[in-house]
């Protein structure tokens, strides 16, 4: 008994976080959809599964690597609308699709910079990045319209031999993610920096000769170029910019990686487990859609949840 | 930079909060541009449009000298100013009223203050979640529309004056004082200082690390409900918007008048400071013509230059 539920919660030490619990979890709410309504099973409704999830796991993989070397990132949300608002600017699309992973790329740099440079806590970093970018987008295109280059339609409304677009989109997604994080020693040096941070020996990572700084930049980097993927997604799926599109997108993300078994404080968690969490939001979400609760309080059950599932992780530091 | 930052007179300097030196940049630049604007009739009123953003300052910076922060002002306001304008307590008085506003707010602060102080939760996806928790809870209980009207005694009050200056200014003013003394004269006072220096030091030296963060939070929770009673005086009337970009704001002003997350330097006067330099921004920006977008960014860049100024000096100094 001990046995399994150490297996579920993981072992004590170990890097990946509790993720098993979670897939159970996952699996418990496919089980009770299917049983409680008849579309959840409707051939339909699991296609839409899929692209309804994707934004969310772009968006969460790209928290994850922040997330492990114990910061966060406000700023996702902002950067998704801002992103479509500058795809919807009209132009070709081999102008403006790298111009957005260029703009993404310095949006994560200038917050990584200010980071560590300028000794600013991420927090408050990020949350005036997301200010100042949703005040751009807002200039950019103050109500939802424009229209997208085709390209990044029919790149995700298509499909190549009968499978949809959106499952190679996540495949990519999973591929980069899994490379840098445990294919690289990038994502070595995450988990060392984030456990420093974690036990509250902010430099240990340093003190190895791990070039710390360096690869706190790049993390916030990457996490606001996979924003910036979510953000083109989302744009390819509703055809238009849109300010509000990403509004209190940082938090699902924030909660999906935390669901997944990813300790806010750093320096533990795993991919399969963010992905896991993911699936965990967006199976929810599809749930209360098919049994008609109020948007409404749709947001205050997610809020709800945030709050448990971080409520339920210990930490050594308090306050921010 | 360094050798800059060094000099004694430029140390001096720095040691002044940002606030006044934004608020007499921006007095000068609407002196030179709309010199008419400046007088007490019309500073007044511009000025009393702050004042919930002024209380609910007091009670952030609170919170941020223990290191903490609270962003669920939003949704507490949002929740007072629905039970208020929406009848859901048909003929209660304005006592009543008060009394379960201010009940309101001392919970979620206290709530906010157990999960940041006893089970050691971030404090910004805590406070983060609660207002997005009561924001939904009002938009779903509201169907999304505005409720009714705010009972006319809280405008009547709202609208005096007391000599030149109106009564929610001169009440600002009042608690702002009361603060003050009350962290600079009482042992609870010191404790915040002691705790916001150094956790680990207050911990060995006997403070009571926890119980001065709950306490902290439930004491900010009753600011944010004094200041949704001030909002929905205000207005006037019900609404599903009112009050979602305050804690922002306020932690915008907190920071430019010299609180950071556990220095307390500027003390209670500085964040004052800070609100009244939002408030001539907004009056600045107006007549500029610079709309909520511009807004927004300029809020941005606040919390980002003053938090750079204080991380240059922490390190430097």
């Amino acid at each position: 008994m001990t046995a399994i539920s150490r297996r579920l919660t993981g072992a004590r030490g170990s890097r990946q976080g509790m993720w098993m619990l979670p897939l159970l979890i996952a699996l418990a709410i496919a089980l009770w959809l299917s049983l409680e309504t008849a579309q959840f099973l409707n051939g339909e409704n699991l296609l839409n599964l899929v692209p309804q999830a994707m934004p969310l796991v772009i968006t969460a993989v790209g928290q994850m690597f922040v997330i492990l070397l114990g910061g966060l990132d406000l700023s996702v949300g902002s950067m998704i609308s801002f992103t479509t608002a500058v795809l919807a600017l009209g132009g070709p699309a081999w102008v403006l699709i790298p111009a957005v992973f260029v703009l993404a790329a310095l949006v994560g740099f200038s917050n990584g910079f200010i980071i560590t440079r300028f000794n600013v806590h991420p927090i408050i970093a990020t949350l005036s990045t997301q200010y100042i970018l949703l005040g751009i987008t807002r200039v950019l295109r103050p109500v939802s319209g424009g229209t997208v280059p085709d390209i990044v339609i029919s790149a995700v409304a298509g499909s190549i031999l009968g499978v949809p677009m959106p499952v190679f989109w996540g495949i990519f997604t999973l591929a980069v993610a899994w490379k840098l994080l445990y294919g690289l020693r990038f994502g070595l040096h995450l988990f060392a920096i984030g456990g420093g941070v974690a036990s509250g020996v902010e430099d240990a990572a340093h003190n190895f000769g791990i070039a710390d700084r360096r690869n706190i930049v790049l993390a916030y980097v990457i996490c606001a170029c996979f924003a910036a993927l979510a953000g083109i997604f989302l744009a390819g799926r509703i055809v238009s910019g849109d300010p509000n599109v990403g509004l209190l997108f940082e938090l699902d993300a924030i909660t999906a990686v935390a669901i997944g078994g990813t300790q806010l404080s750093g320096g533990i968690g795993s991919l399969h487990g963010t992905v896991i969490g993911a699936l965990v939001m967006a199976l929810l979400a599809n749930g209360m859609n098919l049994t008609n609760v109020s948007p409404f309080i749709q947001t205050t059950i997610k809020g709800a949840i945030l709050l448990l599932v971080v409520a339920l992780q210990s930490r050594k530091k308090m306050g921010l | 930079m360094a050798a800059a930052l060094a000099n004694p007179v430029m140390r001096r300097l720095l040691r002044v909060p940002p606030a006044y030196y934004v608020f007499a940049v921006l007095l000068l630049v609407l002196w030179i541009a709309r010199p008419n604007m400046l007088n007490l009739n019309i500073m007044g009123i511009f000025v009393r449009q702050i004042v919930p953003l002024g209380i609910l300052v007091l009670g952030q910076l609170l919170v941020m000298r223990v290191r903490s922060i609270d962003l669920s002002g939003g949704g507490v306001i949002l929740l007072i100013n629905y039970i208020i304008s929406s009848g859901v307590f048909p003929g209660a008085s304005m006592a009543f009223f008060i009394v379960l506003a201010l009940a309101i707010g001392l919970a979620v602060g206290f709530f906010n203050g157990l999960m940041v102080g006893v089970r050691r939760v971030s404090a910004v996806i805590v406070t983060l979640a609660v207002g997005i928790v009561l924001v939904g809870l009002v938009q779903y209980l509201s169907s999304g529309k505005p409720p009714g009207d705010v009972p006319s005694m809280f405008a009547d009050i709202y609208n005096t004056k007391l000599g030149p200056a109106p009564t929610p200014v001169i009440f600002w003013v009042a608690v702002s004082a009361a603060l003050s003394l009350f962290l600079s004269r009482t042992v609870f006072g010191r404790f915040v200082t002691s705790v916001g220096e150094n956790v680990q030091a207050a911990h060995f030296s006997g403070v009571p690390v926890a119980r001065t963060v709950v306490l902290a939070h439930t004491l900010a929770g009753l600011f944010v409900g004094i200041a949704a009673l001030v909002q929905t005086a205000s207005i006037a009337v019900g609404s599903v918007r009112v009050g979602l970009d305050l804690p922002i704001l306020a932690v915008a002003a907190t920071i430019l008048g010299g609180v950071v997350f556990g220095r307390g330097e500027g003390g209670v006067w500085g964040p004052f400071f800070g609100v009244l330099s939002f408030a001539l921004l907004f009056v600045v920006m107006t007549t500029f013509g610079i709309d909520e977008p511009g807004k927004l960014i300029a809020q941005g860049l606040i919390i980002l230059l003053a938090a750079i100024f204080y991380g240059i000096r922490q390190r430097s100094g």
